[in-house]
């Protein structure tokens, strides 16, 4: 039986998080630094939401306000983080194998495996506020060893068209999982079919700017769906104004007992 | 003989990884020991995140990773 859901940009969790107090070891930019999160997923102190998608457990959107605004250095492990920026620059740090100090622009874009330990630091260092969406999920193993990878977007030269950014595709950014992350930046009145790769796999689909109708549920700016379990692979996209951007993660739909649980307590919502 | 296979949980904040099976020598858990046994005070040694915070995974290691794993 086919399933999906709607979440609608107020439902996800909002939160900003200043550089004060102890959160000042955590975020950067102290004292007049502050970033605002919308997570899709629960992540950190919200926790009234769904739990993941397959094995993405964090879609955060997120605005670094403030020169010298973002994360401090602190470790992770095995988690596969992508960073999408948008606006403004991104300077990136982490000590994956020899470490990686990189800069990232609109449109650039990474995908950092933690696998067996490794720190990182998000700055935006400019003046101008710094917009991202971060994407984390649990890898194919435990303990790989850390990756970076970066590459960027053209949307001048890729408009009106699927462009596979991360994932199995020719020159997509290789990530350890059965994921794909996709973007169509499009116009108004244009119609696209996203076609999933098999029945285990589901997508979720973000409407950054702009509008579109998906599979028939009209979406606004920073709503998103899932949709899983299908009998029809294909997905339409129809887009409602220019200009529109949506981003569409593609994963195997890991067998995940938390998640069921909380869709069968949540049942009727 | 205990008959419950060893579990291996992520910490949702970080990734830090707990696995009954090697414990967390360092960190003053011997191998062996059950989730269930660990104080519900316990915190992710990594980032702080609350042990309610774990989730049960079921994802294999990489070449070398339970070594690396052990020590962590
Ligand atoms: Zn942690």
């Amino acid at each position: 039986m086919s399933k999906s859901f709607i979440i609608r940009d107020h439902e996800r969790g909002h939160d900003t998080i200043r550089s004060d107090g102890t959160r000042s070891s955590y975020i950067a930019g102290h004292p007049d630094g502050f970033v605002t999160r919308a997570s899709s997923f629960n992540f950190h102190d919200y926790q009234s939401g769904r739990p993941g998608f397959g094995p993405v457990r964090v879609f955060g959107d997120e605005i670094f306000h403030g020169a010298g605004c973002g994360y401090n250095m602190h470790p992770h492990h095995n988690f596969v983080i992508c960073a999408f920026v948008f606006e403004g620059q991104l300077t990136h740090i982490n000590t994956a194998g020899e470490g990686m100090v990189d800069q990232l622009r609109a449109g650039d874009y990474y995908v950092f495996s933690a696998g067996s330990g490794g720190k990182h630091s998000e700055l935006s260092v400019t003046s101008e506020d710094m917009h991202a969406i971060y994407l984390w999920l649990m890898p194919r193993q435990l303990f790989l060893p850390p990756t970076y990878h970066r590459a960027h977007f053209d949307y001048r030269r890729r408009r009106n068209t699927i462009v596979q950014l991360v994932g199995d595709a020719d020159t997509a950014l290789p990530i350890p999982q059965d994921l794909r992350v996709s973007r169509l930046m499009a116009d108004a009145g244009r119609s696209f079919t996203y076609t999933l790769r098999s029945r285990g796999h589901g997508a979720y689909i973000f409407v950054r700017e702009g509008s579109a109708t998906v599979d028939g549920v009209a979406l606004g700016r920073r709503d998103s769906a899932g949709f899983s379990d299908r009998d029809d692979p294909a997905i339409t996209i129809d887009i409602g104004e220019d200009d529109s951007d949506i981003i569409v993660v593609e994963t195997i739909m890991i067998d995940d007992d938390n998640i069921k649980a909380w869709e069968h307590d949540h049942a009727g919502h | 003989m205990n008959p419950e296979p060893f579990m291996r949980l992520m910490c949702l904040g970080c990734g830090f990884s707990y696995d009954e099976a090697l414990g967390l020598p360092e960190h003053g858990l011997a191998p062996g020991t059950r989730w269930a046994d660990i104080p519900e005070t316990w915190v992710c040694p990594d980032c702080g995140t609350p042990k309610h915070m774990f989730e049960m995974v079921f994802i294999g290691y990489a070449e070398g990773g339970s070594d690396l794993a052990s020590a962590a």
